[in-house]
């Protein structure tokens, strides 16, 4: 019943709102945020934060509705393709299904072109992990391990073009190992991928420190190093690779909010506003802390060169390493 | 092991749980699941998925609280749905069916009730005391199943095909490679490349088990009851919800053996409810002494999937709570839930929120028992749900069907498929093709699949790794064992079939 009423209700405005809305009036009514993946995962976490904070914030409800399938792309193509560019529908964007997305495949389903990348809100470190008891003390030792016996190497990814599968790419480029040699295990995520390091039946997983905290503070995997150039906050004892002597790895993991090309200004300017707003509060920050994501806010402007400048790193690292098909 | 300690912390546990507050939100938790459950189409998933956003203005404990008793109260509304009106509303309500439909046709649905309830409480129980004991060491076991051993445990599962075909072998193994065929479609477990989706984009995505689900058992329902110009869905008198002593003395060793199957092997990460279910199911029929009465109308055979099902859900809160993995995806709810409150699973939640993760455990001993206390004498309330008559209910459950499958991804083509779906089951069971072995294949597929690619990673191209590793050797083994005890089995039960009806017994 309550369904329906708040279906009639929308309607109306939606009617109103076609007789002249502005700036200041957006938004009239409630806004749909599109979660591509399923609840719990790391991008959902963020936007359901992020849809608490701003609804407050606006007082229009904003609902989180999660689409997943297709690694991302199903719930993208929905939100940027399907649905109405009035601004009231957003996308939770992340980097697996839109940089690494085209990257990956030849004809993707969703591209750049498609989409105004608003405002990027949070990343996440990539973390090298191996079991708890595996031989090798340093990043630097497995790294020559793994030049010496490649195909020793199993390595688990969410899907063979994730930024597992990008992470390891790079980072066997950086020292010379041969990519074709190592072996890929495809898994649904890292809730199925760090247990199986943990049991023996791959080497190496690589994800975001957040998503191997639990095996890590279980003592079940240890990692050797992380990506980036700085060590993250949550791991503040692990070094990261470029201290381990290994440059070039730049892989990471981050999320944010896009909406669908011809979107009106008014409506690109206020959310990101609103999201800059929202990285600066204490509140909030403390909010992506617990899920152990960093505050990484760029705006528009910034946002959509980073990724566009990341496509064409990924593209040619794909290509490289035969990853796009 | 069970210690001093752990025995201190689950008495403050249950001093907790024991506060007002905590039993109203453990009483709130079931009703609420079980009213959700009882929708058709809506099981737990979608029940916690429904009523998260509701406890996340409660506090952690309060809301973990509810949500857990939501889990239970879902559960045990979908096995009312399953033998009041053949519609189970989670896969793991299937097994409940095949027997429990045909006693409420025998004018017998009111011990089926209660024995499920019973049955689903004995193992409620059985799982939490195993939670208590065994969280921490258990734990560790998960790990050593690694990718050959899932491919050898989908093997195994597989073999069930035979011994749930209920006729022809033949028409049963079609109907799995129908359901097989229908799991490829989408991105592939491993490549992540669309296949046969035929250039239409809401294919990409693959077919919604749900969807499918509701399809064949609610949808087709609404179209054998419109074609049978049914006046009223309940056949005869449901009878006295308390069941007779009779009942009891058959369905205790059921209980109690399909809370053990669902509890060992609902610690597996993966292992879900739908699994163990089947697994009980066949296991009993396997054990009993008239195995041609499963089917039509055998109390042991709603006793024991029931059992078998709850005790998986509460085993699944061990690799949940110690190691953060969800077996299932109502417990990969709960896992988002636990997430927005900020408590990260794993063995430091035991560590550093002792008195939560206690307060929980203890308030499923009390989540069950007001099920049991709230629900017994309630199933007159479902039971009178279904003396409308069927013209009413038709188009009511055909509008919860249609939110059901619209609910799970938010999306009209699921409910396009659930319909095609329902017609295509009505087509299946009037023309006598099993369905179970469909859903069995298409649950089983894309599992048989990833773990299959997954070994052929870890073993360079080969499968001799299957055969190396003892614990896969020894779930191939007992697979083989396993197929083979089915087809003598099976062929024992036709045989007694054949003599039964010769002497007059109409078993369909």
């Amino acid at each position: 019943m309550s369904f329906l009423l708040a279906a009639t209700v929308s309607a109306c405005a939606t009617g109103q709102s076609v007789q002249g809305e502005t700036a200041a009036a957006y938004p009239t009514r409630q806004i749909e945020y599109i979660v591509p993946y399923s609840a719990g995962g790391g991008v959902d976490l963020v936007a359901r934060a992020t849809a608490d904070y701003l609804s407050k914030e606006w007082g229009q409800p904003i609902v989180v509705v999660n689409k997943a399938g297709g690694g991302g792309a199903v719930g993208a193509e929905f939100a940027l393709k399907q649905a109405k560019n009035d601004g009231y529908t957003a996308l939770a964007v992340n980097v697996s299904n839109t940089t690494m997305l085209a990257a990956g495949m030849k004809n993707p389903p969703i591209q750049n072109e498609d989409q105004i990348y608003t405002a990027r809100i949070g990343k996440g470190t990539l973390a090298f992990a191996v079991k708890a008891d595996a031989p090798w003390q340093d990043f630097a030792a497995f790294s020559q391990w793994v030049k010496e016996n490649p195909e020793e190497l199993t390595w688990t990814s969410v899907g063979p073009a994730g930024f597992s599968a990008f992470g390891v790419a790079q980072w066997l480029d950086a020292i010379g190992a041969d990519f074709s040699k190592t072996r890929m295990i495809v898994t649904k995520g890292a809730s199925d991928s760090v247990p199986k390091v943990a049991g023996s039946h791959a080497v190496l997983a690589v994800h975001t420190v957040g998503e191997i905290m639990p095996m890590l503070a279980a003592g079940k995997v240890k990692i050797l190093a992380v990506a980036g150039e700085e060590r993250s906050p949550f791991l503040p004892d692990v070094p990261t690779a470029q201290e381990q002597g290994i440059d070039g790895l730049t892989v990471f993991w981050w999320t944010g909010v896009s909406f669908a090309k011809g979107t009106p200004d008014a409506v690109i300017q206020k959310w990101e506003e609103g999201i800059a707003k929202m990285t600066s509060d204490p509140a909030y920050l403390q909010k992506l802390g617990e899920i152990q994501v960093e505050p990484a806010y760029a705006d528009r402007q910034q946002f959509t060169q980073d990724t566009e400048k990341e496509t064409g790193a990924y593209t040619e690292l794909a290509t490289k390493k035969g990853i796009r098909k | 092991m069970l210690t001093i300690d752990t025995l201190q912390l689950l008495l403050v546990g249950f001093a907790t749980a024991f506060s007002l507050e905590n039993l109203l939100m453990a009483a709130l938790g079931a009703l609420i699941g079980t009213f959700v459950g009882v929708l058709p189409g809506l099981g737990p998933t979608s029940a916690i998925a429904i009523l998260l956003p509701v406890t996340t203005v409660l506090e952690p404990t309060q809301g973990m609280i509810m949500l857990a008793g939501i889990y239970y109260g879902a559960m045990y509304g979908g096995s009312t749905t399953a033998i009041l009106l053949n519609i189970p509303g989670e896969l793991s309500s299937v097994p409940t069916c095949l027997d429990g439909y045909p006693l409420a046709q025998q004018g017998k649905g009111g011990p089926a009730l209660g024995i499920s309830a019973i049955a689903s409480f004995v193992a409620g129980v059985v799982g939490v005391i195993g939670l208590v004991f065994f969280a921490p060491l258990l734990a560790d076991q998960a790990l050593k199943f690694g990718p050959p051993e899932y491919f050898a445990l989908m093997l195994l599962a597989l073999t069930l095909m035979v011994s749930l075909s209920g006729g022809s072998l033949l028409k049963s193994f079609l109907m799995g490679a129908f359901g097989y065929a229908l799991s490829l479609v989408g991105l592939g477990p491993s490549s992540g490349m669309p296949r046969f989706d035929y250039g239409i984009s809401s294919l990409v995505g693959g077919l919604d088990m749900i969807s499918i689900i509701i399809g064949l058992f609610a949808i087709t329902e609404v179209l054998k009851g419109i074609a049978e110009k049914r006046k009223a869905t309940v056949i005869g008198k449901p009878g006295s919800v308390y069941p007779q002593k009779a009942d009891m003395k058959k369905s205790a060793a059921p209980m109690l053996r399909g809370g053990l199957v669902g509890f060992f092997l609902g610690l597996l990460p993966g292992c879900s409810a739908a699994i163990t279910a089947f697994l009980a199911y066949d296991l009993e029929k396997k054990v009993s002494r008239q195995p041609e009465k499963f089917g039509t109308g055998a109390i042991e055979g709603v006793a024991a999937p029931e059992a078998a099902n709850n005790a998986t859900s509460s085993a699944g809160f061990i690799p949940l709570f110690s190691l953060g993995i969800p077996s299932s995806p109502p417990l990969a709810i709960l896992l988002a839930g636990l997430m927005i409150y900020g408590l990260t699973p794993g063995p430091v939640l035991f560590a550093q929120h002792a008195d939560f993760v206690w307060t929980v455990i203890a308030s499923m001993f009390i989540g069950n028992m007001m099920l049991l206390v709230l629900n017994l004498p309630m199933v007159w309330l479902w039971v009178k749900l279904t003396r409308v008559p069927f013209g009413i209910m038709a188009p009511v459950i055909l509008m919860l069907c249609t939110i059901g499958a619209y609910s799970v991804r938010n999306s009209m083509f699921d409910v396009w498929i659930a319909f095609l779906f329902g017609g295509l089951g009505y087509l299946f069971v009037k023309y006598k093709w099993p369905v179970v072995p469909l859903i069995l294949c298409f649950i089983l597929g894309p599992l048989l699949e990833e773990s299959f690619i997954q070994t052929m990673a870890m073993g360079s191209g080969s499968l001799g790794i299957v055969l190396s590793r003892p614990l896969s050797l020894s779930i191939l083994l007992a697979a083989a064992v396993l197929l083979i005890v089915s087809l003598v089995l099976n062929r024992r039960t036709r045989q007694r079939l054949r003599e039964e009806q010769k002497k007059g017994v109409d078993v369909a």
